[in-house]
């Protein structure tokens, strides 16, 4: 029985899914910490 | 947070990753070079060095959501709720990962992708209830009755985990018995070289939770100082 296919396919699952969630992450973080500086910004343009 | 603080972190984290990224690499090492081929089932069987981490990161997952939800509720902290809903998604995330390489490792072995058996049932369930838990978080308005439902949520879901691990003890189930922690002792299912091969594999997705949360978490709180910043700006116009 070699199932080379199966073995691939649940790699495939399991590094696709660690390296997708980390990518998004990664992403959404780098979002929010423009958004903070980008507000900060903001108030203290308006505080001047 | 402060600049030196924010540094602080971000060395933690490298290291994190570092660590993480070289205990991936030992254990894709162990899985595919080092542990020899199982006779019966033949390199089909490799799927276990990933089944079972992912199925033990997200029961660790939803242990600290039970964790976090009891303090939430006892503490009323906002930091507990936070650790809480980041290792849901991670559980959430790591279940549906066992959910996935369980059949592809059944139907080659089993004959079949699914049977509705004590232990492949309760996991699903676990499954359904986190995912309903990451629901009533996303669909409810945010404040601490969010919070509190999700909490008694998060409490109510761990207790399917116990289930679970007895489910293939107390019932005929296709799903074989514990190999790790078995009745004869800890580890003696088991050749030695498959078990140290699960353990660094267990170890990597162990250090791969806590670098994953901490991202996780540093999004919620990024999130919260939005809002602040945001009700600043409001008072300040």
């Amino acid at each position: 029985m070699d199932n080379f296919g199966f073995l691939f396919a649940a790699n495939a699952f399991v590094w696709g899914g660690i390296i997708y969630f980390i990518y998004t992450l990664k992403q959404r973080n780098r979002e929010l910490e423009k958004d903070v500086e980008l507000l900060k910004e903001a108030i203290s343009k308006e505080s001047r | 947070m402060n600049q030196e603080t924010a540094e602080g972190l971000e060395e933690e984290s490298s290291i994190l990753i570092w660590l993480t990224g070289l205990a991936f690499v030992a254990a894709m090492a162990a899985i595919f070079l080092f542990v020899p081929t199982e006779k019966t089932e033949g390199p089909i069987q490799r799927i276990m060095y990933l089944h079972i981490p992912s199925a033990w990161l997200s029961f660790f997952a939803f242990f600290i959501v039970f964790i976090s939800s009891i303090l939430f509720l006892w503490k009323k902290e906002r930091e507990w709720d936070i650790y809480a809903y980041a290792s849901a998604e991670i559980g959430v995330i790591f279940c549906s990962l066992v959910l996935i390489t369980g059949p592809i490792w059944a139907k080659p072995i089993w004959g079949t992708w699914w049977v509705w058996d004590a232990r492949l049932t309760s996991t699903l369930i676990l499954w359904l209830i986190y995912v309903a838990y990451l629901m009533l978080r996303a669909q409810t308005d945010p404040g601490s009755m969010r919070a509190r439902y999700a909490a008694v949520l998060g409490i109510v879901g761990f207790l399917n985990i116990p289930f679970i691990h007895f489910s293939v003890l107390w019932w005929r189930t296709f799903h074989p018995q514990p190999k790790v922690i078995s009745s004869e002792g800890f580890g003696k299912g088991m050749d030695p070289s498959m078990l140290a091969t699960l353990g660094i594999s267990l170890g990597a997705f162990t250090l791969l939770y806590f670098l994953l949360m901490g991202q996780r978490v540093r999004q919620e709180k990024l999130k919260d100082e939005i809002d602040r910043l945001k009700r600043e700006k409001l008072y300040s116009s």
